[in-house]
């Protein structure tokens, strides 16, 4: 009887010579992607794991006992009603921003279970199309036991089928990454950038942050799903090496733009749910500790022995660190009714452990909390207006999320002509990733120009109610409507000196 | 005629539309920025207002100054 190694290439890796057609008509450079080369400069692709379809069916069925057993145990209303409101509305967010995402990247998978070059590596994206398949029916099903307790669980199917502003910054992101990109795109964007670099050790401490903050359900979920990460990123890897051989600017151009890109929305979700959404207790390190330890040792050093360099942007990068996540929070707190989750306002204890893991920039920014906190003590609970926003905001051209890069002092916002057309950025980097390919984002319109193009209301109720697909029911408030004890205390000072 | 602007407030986390009319003078359009961002900066008893890092005089109006829909404009507490 053969050997599982002796045989195993049979059922992954198994090209041929085409004699009938060119392999350019059958792997298009369009579909397949840059730079194209013969199948002999690809024959030589493999990854880790060299899983067979017997064997991912055993394992992931031995997963999905597992996700459902606990479920089963701590799966209920009442185990979520246990939870501490705010961890539950970071869950609402990670909730909402998963499946419909994780189902794009079925769609990225299968193109290239299709179009990618080798056929070991087709097998492994059509294991990735499988597992991300599962990574949206996973939460799909367990935040659907939800929604009759709070109707705002509904967004985690609702999210991406909206033209709410967070919605369509995704879109415009998980489009691009997940549905139009070719093989080698998806490759080094998704499978490298976004799940190596990030999402794959995200959900390590995800998951790690659930168990503290008592959610077994989440960190089952999350644990389950990134097991299935860590064997398809490993994609990413085998593709870039041959990128980086053969044409290794283009290499560097898709790391530079798609690290950017993926980061912006990372640091969103991510920022928000470590430094604001996890109660303070839970707390076990900041969202740029996080960073720290698991993501920039870890890429620095994947780059470096890639032959890569850096991005080019790394500085701005550095800085975005201790500000970016923050001057998002800060402002989608009082325009809160723009969401579908629920904002914790950051109390003296918050505060001073935010100046203690962010001093280099926490001064600029507590006086944004000193003002609403002093709104709030003037209005007195359950009076969401007087600390809500009604002008409307400003969105970035690229990534479509608020302008909100650089710091309080000095906004990193860049304009640009184009075209005849007038565009803005958040940044360096968003506005460089624009005047790369600008025929693929020129035409995207952002919240703004719909509105002054007469496409969406600039009432702010009429927005948030037709454009961005909320009711008095789901549209984010206060999480405890402005009702902390501190609250009745008299300083408006910066915490803790 | 209405005139959007991007306006950015020193002290604020984000930038914020602000719609002005080609008759408002620059004085007006601090004053409207600093209302909108209210909630997360006390406005400030007098402000300057630049448009690509030229200081404008207060007393001009937004048509005066050349602005077009959508430029940016960058206001700060003045120095005392």
């Amino acid at each position: 009887m053969l050997k599982r190694d002796q045989w195993l290439d049979l059922a992954r890796k198994l090209d041929w010579d085409f004699t009938y057609v060119d392999a350019r008509e059958v792997y298009p450079e369009e579909i397949s992607g840059r730079p194209w080369l013969p199948h002999s400069e690809w024959k030589d692709w493999d990854e880790p794991y060299r899983t067979s379809f017997a064997e991912y069916v055993a394992t992931q069925h031995t997963k999905e006992l597992s996700v459902q057993a606990v479920r089963q145990a701590v799966g209920r209303v009442e185990d979520f009603q246990a939870l501490d409101p705010s961890w539950v509305n970071g869950l609402k967010l990670h909730a909402a921003t998963l499946p419909l995402a994780e189902f794009a990247a079925v769609i990225g998978n299968l193109r290239a279970a299709r179009f990618a070059r080798d056929s070991a590596w087709r097998t492994t994206a059509a294991f990735g199309a499988l597992d991300e398949l599962r990574h949206t029916q996973i939460p799909l099903l367990l935040m659907h036991d939800l929604v009759r307790w709070s109707p705002q669980f509904d967004w985690t199917h609702r999210f991406l089928h909206t033209d709410n502003w967070v919605a369509i910054a995704g879109r415009h992101l998980v489009d691009e990454l997940l549905l139009g990109s070719n093989p080698i795109e998806f490759a080094i964007a998704t499978n490298f950038v976004f799940e190596t670099g990030f999402t794959n050790l995200q959900f390590v401490g995800l998951s790690s942050l659930a168990r503290g903050a008592g959610d077994r359900m989440f960190e089952k979920m999350v644990q389950s799903i990134q097991t299935d990460e860590a064997r398809h990123s490993q994609i990413g890897p085998a593709v870039l090496r041959k990128v980086v051989e053969k044409d290794p600017e283009y290499a560097q151009y898709l790391l530079d733009k798609w690290f950017w890109r993926t980061w912006l929305f990372f640091a969103v979700v991510t920022g928000f749910s470590m430094d604001y959404l996890t109660p303070l207790k839970h707390r076990t390190q900041s969202f740029k500790e996080f960073m720290e330890e698991w993501v920039l040792d870890q890429f620095q050093k994947t780059i470096v022995e890639f032959g890569l360099r850096k991005p080019w942007y790394w500085d701005k990068f550095l800085e975005a660190l201790d500000l970016y996540h923050h001057m998002v929070y800060a402002s989608a707190y009082t325009y809160r009714a723009s969401v579908w989750f629920d904002f914790a306002l950051p109390g003296p204890e918050e505060r001073a452990w935010l100046r203690q893991k962010y001093p280099k920039t926490w001064d600029l920014l507590d006086p944004v909390w000193g003002r609403v906190t002093d709104r709030w003590k003037k209005c007195g609970p359950g009076v969401e207006w007087y600390t809500h926003g009604a002008t409307p905001v400003t969105f970035c051209d690229l990534c479509q999320l608020v302008l909100c890069g650089g710091s309080p002092m000095e906004n990193t916002a860049q304009t640009l002509v184009h075209g005849g057309k007038k565009y803005i950025f958040c940044s360096d980097p968003c506005r460089w990733i624009f005047e790369k390919e600008p025929d693929r984002y020129a035409s995207h319109e952002d919240v703004v120009k719909r509105i002054l193009a007469g496409k969406a209301p600039a009432n702010l109720i009429d927005l948030l109610t037709r454009t961005f697909s909320l009711t008095p029911d789901t549209w984010g408030k206060d999480v405890a409507s402005g009702r902390y004890a501190w609250l009745k205390e008299p300083s408006s000072a910066p915490v803790s000196r | 005629m209405l005139i959007p602007l991007y306006g950015f407030l020193r002290g604020d986390t984000i930038g914020l539309i602000v719609l002005a009319q080609d008759t408002d003078t620059i004085r007006e359009i601090g004053a409207k920025l600093q209302e909108a961002a209210s909630i997360r900066v006390a406005p400030a008893p007098s402000v300057d207002v630049r448009h690509r890092g030229r200081l404008l005089d207060p007393e001009r109006t937004v048509g005066e100054c050349g602005l077009e829909a959508l430029e940016r404009v960058d206001v700060a507490p003045r120095a005392s």
